[in-house]
């Protein structure tokens, strides 16, 4: 599991070794940067939308015919991002079927304890900042809070995009509904990426590991050590049975 | 001989007196009428009215156009009595500038039409505001492309019959009649229309109030359309007016936040002349023919709601009326999903975004604190 950058020189002493751990695999960095771009894009659609008599969002929508080609460029990243979750979610139950579901991002009991752990270490109530597994409370936080949001936003969005048929089947009631889900979801969304997801991976610290897939063994220590001492158990079971370095 | 004659020179001194009397009377009443003919010389609008009715008076008087048309030129006495400019002693010559005695100038014009045309000209010697503002509008306009039935102001407010228009308000809807009697046989069976003839209504629009009077323009315009919500808000978003009629006042503000709503607030603030289809008061609730929503016959009725629904979306099912809820305030019996979705959007996600918030803050706050610590070290 371990990954050695430099080649070992003459001299033992000088080695510097930075060791790191794989993190995201290919697939989860493309889900990301797919969702970048098709939030990104989404955004800067639909927010002119909303705010119509703001100066950016005149500067956007200059003319009626840019208005109609914002709403198709909307559309299309609407489908690219409605695709993502398709695969998302086809992804995560072929992972069911074969039983392989990682399961480090679903919730569990010590994501509260963390959190409490950590709201009065915050408060200086306590010197013990908890310790976390691969991905702590504030990461799980921020998956389910896209999840959700994405998927109000897919669902709502496509009642906006085909309310004749959608009320074939459903209440009428459910289209101002998904319009107003639809704004207050988008804002919502997008102050929580800025202020939450922002500042932990930028402000906090630069924590790139989404692009680059892994993670040096000083972070991994430092923010993950749950994760750490699991890795270093199970790279010695390795070793005991004769595989990688120690 | 002198004595014969004192009996007569008695006589004479009788007659000189009462013959100098008689003498500077006249002379007073030669002045007296000589001034006021002056007078009447420098104002234009006197006593004409009697002069001329020593002939115009007559039934029977008429003459003969060049085009074979002829011209009733009797002037009722009793018409000039119950006008507005007769009473308040402006009269024949004020309009009639270039008539001053008889025998009148030569007439030159070819037609009727073309004596009004040029006879209305006058009223803007007083009236100049509102002849202005006609020159600007609809019917102005139609005249210059060559329709001289276009109205002018005698059209519609007479010429020597011209009283008060809005007296009684019905007067105003039935002046515009004369032309337009199809789009007045609808607005008089309207919600409208009805309680204006029926109840002398003061409150309900006569035509001038949502065309305007003399300017009035192109209702067909694409900023017509766009703003015209705004007119029926004038009465429609007054508390007090709708509260009068057991009428809401917030449909206006309610649909402003519609679907139909935002999306011509876009145009109506950028592009109040590119013509926009989202629907505005008039497409649902008709123009004219406005009904009570009680109405079984109202195209927002309930029951003919769908059908008001699919003049623009034709594929609409029975489900689709529910849609719109752009007239009612947010309430859970009424429109349950939108209640709900509100109650969530007002309560649960702020309070996650303010947690979250509070949460990086107390980060950052932590993380200042420590690096406080560790400078002090």
């Amino acid at each position: 599991m371990t990954v050695q950058k430099d080649s070992l020189t003459s001299k033992p002493e000088t080695v510097y070794v930075e060791r790191y751990f794989p993190r995201f695999t290919l697939g989860q960095r493309w889900e990301h940067g797919i969702l970048i771009l098709s939030v990104f894009i989404l955004l800067i659609t639909g927010l002119p939308q909303k705010y119509p008599d703001t100066l950016w969002g005149q500067w956007i929508i200059s003319s009626p015919e840019r208005l109609n080609q914002i709403q198709q460029i909307h559309h299309v990243f609407a489908l690219l991002l409605f695709a993502l979750a398709v695969y998302h979610f086809g992804r995560i139950f072929v992972q069911i079927i074969r039983k392989q579901l990682p399961g480090g991002m679903l919730p569990e009991w010590q994501d509260v304890r963390d959190a409490w752990q950590m709201i009065k270490f915050l408060l200086f109530l306590t010197r013990n900042k908890p310790n976390f597994g691969k991905y702590n409370f504030e990461q799980k936080f921020t998956y389910w809070m896209i999840f959700f949001g994405v998927g109000i936003m897919i669902l709502s969005g496509l009642i906006l995009w085909f309310p004749i048929q959608v009320t074939k089947i459903f209440p009428g009631g459910v289209i101002p509904a998904a319009f107003l889900a639809h704004s207050n979801e988008a804002i919502a969304l997008a102050v929580f990426i800025v202020i939450w997801h922002f500042f932990h991976v930028h402000l906090q610290r630069l924590n790139l590991s989404i692009f680059t897939g892994r993670i040096n063994e000083d972070d991994l220590r430092k923010y993950h050590e749950n994760e750490f001492e699991r890795l270093r158990a199970l790279n010695s079971q390795d070793s005991n049975t004769g595989g990688g370095n120690p | 001989m002198f004595n014969r004659l004192l009996p007569n020179l008695r006589c004479i001194r009788a007659f000189g007196l009462i013959g100098s009397g008689l003498f500077v009377i006249a002379i007073t009443i030669f002045i007296l009428t000589q001034q006021t003919s002056r007078v009447s010389a420098d104002y234009t609008f006197q006593e004409t009215e009697a002069y001329c009715l020593g002939c115009h008076s007559n039934p029977d008087l008429k003459m003969t156009l060049p085009n074979g048309e002829e011209i009733s030129l009797f002037i009722s006495t009793d018409m000039l009595a119950e006008s507005v400019h007769s009473p308040a002693g402006i009269e024949c010559e004020a309009c009639h500038t270039e008539i001053k005695t008889y025998p009148h100038p030569e007439i030159e014009f070819q037609t009727r039409r073309e004596m009004s045309r040029s006879y209305y000209l006058a009223c803007q010697k007083c009236h100049s505001a509102n002849y202005k503002n006609a020159q600007d509008s609809m019917h102005a306009r139609a005249a210059e492309a060559g329709n001289l039935d276009a109205p002018i102001c005698t059209d519609c407010h007479g010429a020597h019959d011209v009283t008060i228009p809005d007296k009684p308000r019905s007067h105003v809807s039935s002046t515009c009649s004369t032309c337009h009697q199809e789009i007045y046989n609808e607005y008089k069976v309207s919600i409208h229309g009805g309680a204006l003839i029926q109840e002398d209504n003061p409150d309900v629009p006569v035509c001038t109030d949502c065309h305007g009077v003399h300017n009035i323009q192109d209702p067909r315009t694409a900023q017509f359309r766009i703003s015209s919500p705004d007119l029926c808000a004038s009465c429609h978003a007054n508390q007090e007016l709708m509260a009068k009629y057991g009428l809401t006042a917030d449909v206006y503000n309610l649909y402003n936040l519609s679907w139909h709503g935002v999306d011509l607030s876009v145009y109506k603030a950028r592009w109040p002349n590119t013509w926009h289809y989202s629907a505005v008061c008039t497409d649902c609730h008709g123009v004219h023919d406005i009904l009570s929503t009680q109405d079984p016959n109202s195209s927002v009725n309930p029951d003919n709601l769908l059908a008001t629904c699919q003049k623009c979306h034709p594929d609409a099912g029975p489900n689709w009326t529910g849609a719109w809820v752009g007239h009612n305030r947010i309430d859970p019996q009424r429109t349950p999903f939108l209640y709900y979705t509100e109650v969530f959007y007002s309560s649960f996600s702020p309070f996650v975004l303010w947690m979250s918030l509070i949460y990086v803050i107390l980060q950052i706050f932590h993380a200042i604190v420590g690096r406080i610590r560790r400078s002090l070290q």
